[in-house]
């Protein structure tokens, strides 16, 4: 019995009787030991587990009713709250919090009997792009352990891709599901702004932050938004899909679609083996009847300005709340007056989080709002614009997810700037509220590339049809761990 | 190009203790400095879009009950009151 399996696959294995649940699940812990202490993807691990999967086991002897997940395994981007067990954002300040309900994510999951394997490794607050900025020492990636995962997703793209679970769930703020997926070869996908409830996920920039299934391939994310898309009462920013199945017809192809390839993406800054797989897979494409064209947008060129502005200033008032009276970290008042002691709070933050706290306050603030955060909100309208009308054109849009190959560890930490063009070809779909997923499309040198697609809102069906026309096009080798 | 100075006031008004310049403030400055490319975007005279969000959009203000009494997570609290720092 190899876990090296889909999602899809497993629930074929444990329906026609090969596969029990607890052997499954006792064989996934097994390699988390095995591996986890060089990978580092965990940041807890479910003991619970594998009594979990015995009482699954049983009701499927006893014939009672069972969820579509049927006890799969997944990893969960320690930033949503799973009731009981600590949710840290890899932050010091919430060493101790332990979450006092479900996320809707997780209540949807738990419905349909998935097992909760673990909470994974994340930059700090979810603001960082190689998982570096975690306070638990950053996760290694698979394909390279020299070389940075991706980020802020970082843990789940390696629990994934190292098959310590079958899947996962991540949030993506400006690319933080893409760029690890791209990274570690594994599917990314950022829904639809309001396509997913992000009740119970640590907010970290409200507007345009998304939670993400993370999978081996892209039926599987099919699979999973199937259960955890949909309108939530308890978050007033989501959308009703009208109970959308995006797995029926994933197999549709993309015969006659009109896909738009962005210049501002796909040239000035992408390295060569980047630009080759991109060139690879518009060739598939076509050979299965898509179209191409070369489209431009104006506005990309800010974009990531615009991004690290806005993110910023919401940033500084959502982590205004780790006052050290709640959430866990709880020290004595004694001999503190307020301000005082709200400061010696924010100590606990890491160098990133409290970079990007003083940006918040710096941006917005009186004589510098107009040059920086208006400014960063006329270039997400005026993006949002261009890509809508470009949209109206094409169906899909096409780039590489990001321009460069995973890179060692160290080797961008001490440049912001750098580190902020990481993320140029991701904050599109963020900035925008489109649908966008990053496909892993080839290897080089031993490093995966993915490639990315981009739909208009609510097209994330056609996408994921999309996706999958790109992931089948090619054959990829396994993970050498 | 933003001057330390008007970084570091900032970072006060923040309630954020700097201890290592370099690490916080050089840094910042250099994000700053970047953000100026916003000047070239052309979007002065761009209207914000507004998304009007009606209260019928809204969910009902009602109280839900909840489950579990939560100023048990806390430790400094007495009785139903949270006990915090003094304010002046």
């Amino acid at each position: 019995m190899s876990i090296r399996i889909s999602a899809l696959k497993y629930i074929e294995e444990v329906k026609s009787g090969n596969l029990k649940v607890e052997e499954f699940i006792s064989k996934t812990i097994e390699r988390i030991q095995k591996v986890d202490s060089n990978l580092n993807a965990y940041l807890s691990i479910n003991d619970d587990a594998v009594d979990q999967a015995r009482k699954i086991d049983k009701k499927i002897k006893d014939g009672e009713k069972i969820g579509s997940c049927i006890g799969m395994p997944i990893s969960i981007k320690d930033n949503i709250c799973v009731k009981g067990t600590k949710t840290t954002c890899a932050s010091k300040m919430l060493e101790n919090f332990v979450a006092p309900y479900d996320a809707t994510v997780i209540s949807k999951l738990k419905n349909e009997d998935a097992i909760i394997i673990g909470k994974t490794n994340l930059d700090e607050f979810a603001m960082g792009l190689t998982t570096e900025f975690s306070a638990y020492g950053p996760s290694k990636n698979p394909w390279n352990t020299d070389y940075v995962p991706g980020g802020s997703s970082g843990g789940s793209s390696v629990a994934v891709s190292a098959h310590e679970c079958i899947a996962s769930l991540g949030s993506d703020t400006g690319g933080s599901v893409r760029n690890p997926a791209s990274f570690c070869s594994i599917v990314g996908y950022k829904p639809t702004y309001g396509l997913i409830s992000r009740s119970g996920l640590i907010s970290y920039s409200n507007s345009i932050e998304q939670i993400g299934p993370m999978t081996k391939t892209v039926e599987d994310t099919a699979f999973l938004l199937n259960i955890i898309a949909g309108k939530d009462p308890k978050d007033n920013t989501t959308i009703d899909n009208q109970k959308e199945d995006y797995l029926d017809g994933i197999d549709s192809g993309v015969e006659g679609k009109k896909i738009g390839i962005i210049k501002e993406m796909s040239q000035d800054g992408v390295n060569p083996q980047v630009s080759s797989a991109l060139k690879q897979a518009i060739s598939n494409l076509e050979s299965l009847g898509a179209t191409f064209e070369e489209i431009s947008i104006d506005m990309v060129e800010y974009s990531v300005a615009a991004y690290y502005t806005i993110t910023a200033t919401e940033a500084g008032s959502n982590l205004a709340r780790y006052d050290n009276i709640r959430y866990g970290f709880d020290f004595d008042f004694e001999g503190y007056e307020f301000n005082s002691y709200i400061s010696k709070a924010r100590k606990n933050f890491g160098p990133e989080v409290t970079r990007r706290m003083i940006l918040g306050g710096f941006v917005p603030s009186a004589g510098h709002s107009g040059k920086y955060l208006l400014k960063a909100m006329k270039v997400k309208d005026k993006l949002t614009v261009e890509v809508n009308e470009i949209l109206n054109k094409v169906d899909m849009l096409i780039s590489p997810t990001v321009p460069i190959l995973p890179f060692k560890f160290g080797e961008k930490i001490d440049d912001p700037v750098a580190l902020f063009l990481v993320d140029s070809n991701t904050v599109t779909a963020n900035l925008t509220g489109k649908p966008a997923i990053s496909v892993p499309f080839s290897i080089s040198n031993g490093l995966p590339i993915g490639i990315q697609l981009m739909a208009k809102p609510l097209q994330d069906k056609m996408l994921l049809q999309a996706a999958y026309s790109l992931q089948n096009s090619v054959k990829l080798p396994e993970v050498p761990i | 190009m933003v001057s330390k100075e008007e970084i570091e006031y900032v970072a006060k008004l923040m309630r954020i203790e700097v201890d290592d310049h370099v690490v916080h403030i050089d840094r910042v400055q250099k994000m700053i400095a970047y953000f100026d490319i916003l000047d070239k975007a052309n979007v002065e005279s761009e209207e914000l879009i507004v998304k009007e969000q009606t209260v019928d959009n809204l969910r009902d203000d009602e109280y839900i009950p909840y489950d579990d009494k939560l100023i048990d997570h806390l430790k400094k609290y007495k009785n139903s009151y949270i006990r915090a720092p003094k304010m002046i």
